[in-house]
Order: structure tokens, then C-alpha cells, then sequence
């Protein structure tokens, strides 16, 4: 085991206190603004680790986490101001409708390689934002849909505090289910498809399950994020959402929840107060997701931790075993030797 | 009977467009064996490109721009390729399925957010080849989607000459088929990668500059196209150059029948991408490998 699949089971201890005594204590200090800065920047800490424990984690490529996010938002939205239905009742069905969606979408695509969701969840997305705009009868187009509040507070604090407890929640049912069998299986999965499925490990219904729990992370964050921003619009679903989302995960590390997390609000907070560059912001962070893919794919931020905390010989052990091409984590000895893949993964070929 | 020919023939005509586009795809797929996520933002350079080209080249027919552009976005596609794709091919990557994947998502995100950044939002178009529309007896189509439709047709025919004919497409079939037999016979793998991704994105970019005219470019105008490509390969079969050709022309038809036929006029333009979207679901659910896909997905 390296430390990176290491840190993703258990999170480092420290870090993962001191960030959550942080979140705790910081709306003592921070201005309204900021707050509103640091809320939507969990709402999209949410996201990103959720599409790391997908991508990182399952090997699946899912460009629909948005769209199951805005099936979130629109149901719930549309539930609350239609049929009267209190808040938390409409939080529960955008969530389970958000869950439905991905169980009809896992079942259709995840029987097949790795590329056939990521091919079919990039259309399912841009269309289904296209019906959205189309039917503006029911949800107003773009011209944005009003959603009742969550709370009726001018300071945010509680908002603040409902969505740290959502991104709490979600990180640790995400880590309960990495450790659990349902983690060992996904990760025998991406190791080596066939090796598992030969061992007896029904591949197609975890990948379906993973798919579906991931699928109703991003329907909860929708559901909260409508109820706070109270108007939405077809453009919380463009493609280039999506991107956002996916550069954050990659630039924090996306085989570590907490690290995808921490790139989130770490990308988030860096977009606000670079708001004098404009459009040029995205550029730069667009050409930070291609560099970090290509020279640091275990991630930016910990690829800086590491230099910062553990440079050892360990390290550089690690270094060079990579530039060799071989994965480290296939080195060492855990729990999956017995399916240890050969040398480069071939099971997730597209 | 002449709003059938009329939708017939709009069909038709978008789908050798879009054919041309899927082939760049197909290509792309069957030699780096990669499904290009930033085909859109590819066809969108190209339109940029034909617009840039023709705003200071004020004199200049603006049908010669468009092989301009496209060899423009193909040394562009050169320059990727050798930086960020040709590491995959020599084992320097781990998981290089999904790196192919990510990094191709990655240059969408990239290119699209760049075009925001240099055009703005706002919709540009360079000038019309030619002004007017065609009457082909009943039927009436703007003479810059016809212009669009035969050059496609003419590239789609010079290409599928260079694939059968020439050494280069006897090369690049030799690699689809075998990497390593290809390069026991000589034929360097890592060659044929860049020129097949140079012809790819050269032809998403010339579908982009010929449809400029009709429909304007705007950072994200290449999501639509790019999208109705992935449906037409997974339709006609991953990899399968006759595929594409079918699958664009059976897409074609069936947004310009769909879009024609829907019951309510004012949402059926919005609906032509709909349809798609069922057809891939279809596609997946009954016949996996398409028209003429090679082998079960």
C-alpha cells in the first residue's frame, strides 16, 4: 500500500481535525460575503469528492454529475413550490429521484468499457439542461426557476452550517464505504476487471452501486444548493460546470476524498479573489487540469504536500518507480495481491 | 409531400456534415484508440479560425479560408497530440484509458474557457459563401448549407480515397488492425497517432468553419455537434468508417423528420437533440456494437 491509497482510507488524522475545527469556528470571522463564498464552495466540495470516490476510486468517468445534481435541484424546486411539500420532504425526493436517474443510467452504460458512460452521461447531460430550457413552462427556462428558502436568515450562518453538515455527512459515509467490502471490490474492479470477475465479484452491480450512491451525493448537494441560492437555472448544468468540478477533483488529487474536498474550496476561494482577471480565471485553471493530469496525476495539492512533509527516500522510491510506468500501488502487499493485476491496468481499455 | 422532400433533403444535407465530423471521431478512435473529448472545441477553432482568417483577409473568397482553418487546427491537433497523448502510447502513463479520457475532457474545459476569455459570449459569423438559397424543385435550402454538403462530400470521398488507395491510409489501416504487427512491417506507430489525430480534428474544424456561416460561433457551439458525433459512432459502430458515414446521414434525417413532425412547432428545435439521446439509449440496449462495429462493446 503507498500512502495515497494509504490517506484515502484513512484520511490524515491531523489535517482532517484541524480542517474540521476550521470549518466549525470560521463563520465568527468571516463577513456575510465571505460566507456565502466558503458555502458554495462546500456545496462544490460535495461534488468534486463524490466524483473522486466515482473516478478515482470506481475507474468509472461519469460527465453527468452535474446533471444528477440539477435532477436534485429541479425536483426538489419544483416539489416544494407545486405540491406544497415542506423543504426536508422535497431534500429526500430530489436525492432519491437523483438516485433513480443514475440507476437507470448505471444499468443502461456500466455493462459496457469505462468510455461508454462517460460518452453517454456527456449527452444525457447537455440534453437534459436542453428539456429544461425547453419546457419553461414548468421550469421557467432560463429565465430561472424560484425556490423557497431554506431558512429566512440575513447572516447565512445556519445555511452555513447545514451545508458543512452535508459535506461532513458525505465524506464520511464516503470513507465508511470505501473501507467497507464495497470499497475492496470497487478497487479489485479497477485494478483488473476480469481478474476480479473471475474471482466471483459481480462487477457490473457495484460499479451500478457505486454509480447510484455518487448519483445521490450530487442530488443532496442540488437539493441544498437550490434552497439556499433560492433561483435556479439551466446554467448550473453547463459542460463547463462539469469541467469546473473535474478540475478541482484533479487538481486536489482525486484518489483522496478529503484531498478533491480540500481542492474545491481551495479553487473556489482562488476564482473569488481573482475576480479582477474575469474570464481568464477558468483559462488558467483549464490549463492547471491538462498539466496536473499529465506531470501530477496523483494531484497538485498533494503532490505539494508531498514535497512539503514527506520528502524521504520513500518518496523518491515512489518517484522513480512511477517514471518506470509501474503503478506503486501495485506494489507492496494488501488485502489484493491474490488479484494482483500485471504490470499496466489493461481491464479499463476503452 | 414537398415539406417530406424539403426535410428529406435538409436531412440529407446535415448529415454529410455530420458524417464528416463523426469520421474525424472514428479516425481519432481507431488509431489512438482515444475517444477525443474535445472534438467540439475543435470544430469551434475551426469556425474561429475561418472568422479571424476572413476579418483580415477582407478580399479573399471565404470558401479557400476554410481548408486554411482546418489545416490551422490540425497543426494545433499535432502540437496536443506530441505533448499529451504520444506519453500514453509509450507506456510513460499509468491507466491510460482514463488519462485519455481526462485529458482530452481537460483540453475541452480549456479551449472553451480560452474562447470565452479572447471572443466573448457574443455569436460570430464570418461571411456567407453565397447569398440566397437554392431551389431544387419544390424544395428550398440556403446555398451555404448546400455549399457546406458537397465540399463535405467531396472530403468525405477524398478521404475514404486516402484510406483505400494511398500508403498512408494502407499505414494507418495496417495500425488500426495490429500496433505491433504494423510495426514489425515498418510503420511507426507513434507517426501515424499524430497525423490520424491532425486528420480528425482537421475535419471536426473544417465541419466548424463550413457551418459558421449558418450557424455563428460561440464558445460552447461545439457541445451539440460534438455530442451528435459521439451518438453517431456509438450508432454506427465504434471504429467503423462506414458507420459514420451511415450513422450521419440516419441522425441527419432523423432530426430533420423529428424536428419537421413534432407536434408542437415552437419546442421541436429544442427536441432535435432528444431524439439522439434516445437513439443512443436504443443503440446500447439492443445492438451494443452498432451498424457495423467490430465487436460486442
Amino acid at each position: 500500500m503507498n500512502q495515497i491509497t494509504d490517506s484515502l482510507r484513512r484520511p490524515p488524522v491531523l489535517i482532517t481535525l484541524a480542517a474540521a475545527v476550521i470549518a466549525l469556528i470560521l463563520p465568527l470571522f468571516l463577513q456575510t460575503y465571505w460566507l456565502h463564498v466558503i458555502i458554495i464552495a462546500y456545496f462544490y466540495a460535495i461534488l468534486a469528492s463524490s466524483w473522486a470516490l466515482l473516478a478515482g476510486y470506481g475507474g468509472q468517468f461519469s460527465f453527468g454529475h452535474m446533471a444528477f445534481m440539477a435532477i436534485g435541484a429541479y425536483t426538489s424546486g419544483l416539489l416544494t413550490l407545486h405540491l406544497d411539500i415542506p423543504i426536508v420532504g422535497g431534500i429526500i425526493l430530489g436525492t432519491l429521484a437523483a438516485g433513480v436517474a443514475g440507476l437507470a443510467i448505471g444499468a443502461l452504460t456500466l455493462r459496457f468499457k469505462a468510455a461508454y458512460l462517460a460518452l453517454f452521461t456527456i449527452a444525457f447531460s447537455e440534453i437534459l439542461r436542453t428539456l429544461i430550457r425547453a419546457e419553461a413552462q414548468i421550469t421557467r427556462g432560463d429565465r430561472g426557476l424560484r425556490v423557497e428558502p431554506l431558512f429566512n436568515s440575513l447572516t447565512r450562518i445556519p445555511e452555513y452550517y447545514v451545508m458543512l453538515a452535508v459535506l461532513f455527512a458525505s465524506l464520511i459515509f464516503m470513507y465508511w464505504l470505501v473501507q467497507s467490502r464495497v470499497g475492496l471490490f470497487l478497487r479489485a474492479v479497477r485494478e483488473d476487471e476480469e481478474a476480479a470477475a473471475a474471482r466471483g465479484v459481480d462487477v457490473v452491480r457495484y460499479k451500478i452501486l457505486t454509480f447510484v450512491l455518487t448519483s445521490m451525493i450530487a442530488g443532496l448537494a442540488g437539493t441544498i444548493f437550490a434552497h439556499y441560492i433560492t433561483i435556479i437555472t439551466p446554467n448550473i448544468m453547463v459542460i463547463p460546470q462539469m469541467g469546473l468540478v473535474i478540475a478541482m477533483a484533479i487538481i486536489g488529487g482525486v484518489e483522496s476524498l478529503v484531498a478533491a474536498a480540500i481542492g474545491a474550496v481551495i479553487v473556489q476561494i482562488a476564482l473569488e479573489l481573482l475576480r479582477e482577471f474575469g474570464a481568464w480565471r477558468l483559462v488558467i485553471f483549464g490549463a492547471l487540469l491538462v498539466l496536473t493530469l499529465r506531470f501530477a496525476r496523483d494531484g497538485l495539492l498533494i503532490m505539494i504536500f508531498q514535497r512539503l512533509f514527506r520528502t524521504g527516500p520513500r518518496a523518491e522510491l515512489r518517484q522513480s518507480a512511477e517514471e518506470e510506468g509501474i503503478r506503486a500501488d501495485q506494489e507492496g502487499e494488501d488485502e489484493l495481491t491474490e488479484m494482483e493485476a500485471p504490470l499496466t491496468s489493461t481491464g479499463q481499455e476503452s | 409531400m414537398d415539406y417530406f422532400l424539403t426535410l428529406l433533403v435538409t436531412g440529407l444535407v446535415m448529415g454529410i456534415i455530420y458524417a464528416l465530423m463523426a469520421l474525424g471521431l472514428t479516425l481519432i478512435f481507431s488509431i489512438l484508440n482515444v475517444i477525443n473529448f474535445a472534438h467540439g472545441e475543435f470544430y469551434m477553432l475551426g469556425g474561429y479560425a475561418a472568422y479571424l482568417l476572413l476579418e483580415i483577409f477582407t478580399g479573399i473568397h471565404p470558401l479557400l479560408m476554410v481548408p486554411v482553418a482546418g489545416i490551422l487546427v490540425a497543426v494545433l491537433g499535432v502540437l496536443f497530440e506530441m505533448v499529451f497523448l504520444r506519453p500514453m502510447h509509450e507506456e510513460q502513463i499509468a491507466r491510460p484509458a482514463e488519462y485519455a479520457v481526462l485529458v482530452t475532457f481537460g483540453l475541452s474545459f480549456f479551449l472553451q474557457n480560452l474562447a470565452l476569455a479572447l471572443f466573448g459570449p457574443y455569436p460570430h459569423a464570418p461571411r456567407s459563401f453565397f447569398e440566397g438559397s437554392l431551389r431544387l424543385g419544390p424544395v428550398i435550402v440556403s446555398a451555404d448549407r448546400v455549399t457546406a454538403s458537397i465540399l463535405s462530400l467531396v472530403l468525405l470521398g477524398l478521404l475514404l480515397l486516402v484510406i483505400n488507395k494511398t500508403w498512408l491510409g494502407k499505414a494507418l489501416r495496417a495500425v488500426s488492425q495490429d500496433k505491433q504487427a504494423a510495426a514489425v512491417v515498418g510503420i511507426n506507430p507513434h507517426i501515424m497517432n499524430t497525423v490520424a489525430f491532425a486528420m480528425g480534428v482537421g475535419l471536426a474544424a473544417v465541419a466548424g468553419a463550413l457551418l459558421a456561416p449558418v450557424f455563428s460561433i460561440t464558445p460552447d457551439v461545439g457541445a451539440v455537434p460534438a455530442i451528435r458525433s459521439y451518438i453517431i459512432i456509438v450508432l454506427g459502430g465504434m471504429g467503423s468508417i462506414p458507420g459514420s458515414i451511415l450513422g450521419g446521414l440516419v441522425i441527419g434525417l432523423v432530426e430533420s423528420f423529428g424536428a419537421g413532425y413534432f407536434p408542437d412547432p415552437s419546442r421541436a428545435l429544442n427536441y432535435k437533440t432528444v431524439f439522439g439521446l434516445v437513439i443512443f439509449a436504443l443503440v446500447l440496449l439492443f445492438r451494443p456494437r452498432g451498424f457495423f462495429g467490430r465487436k460486442e462493446a
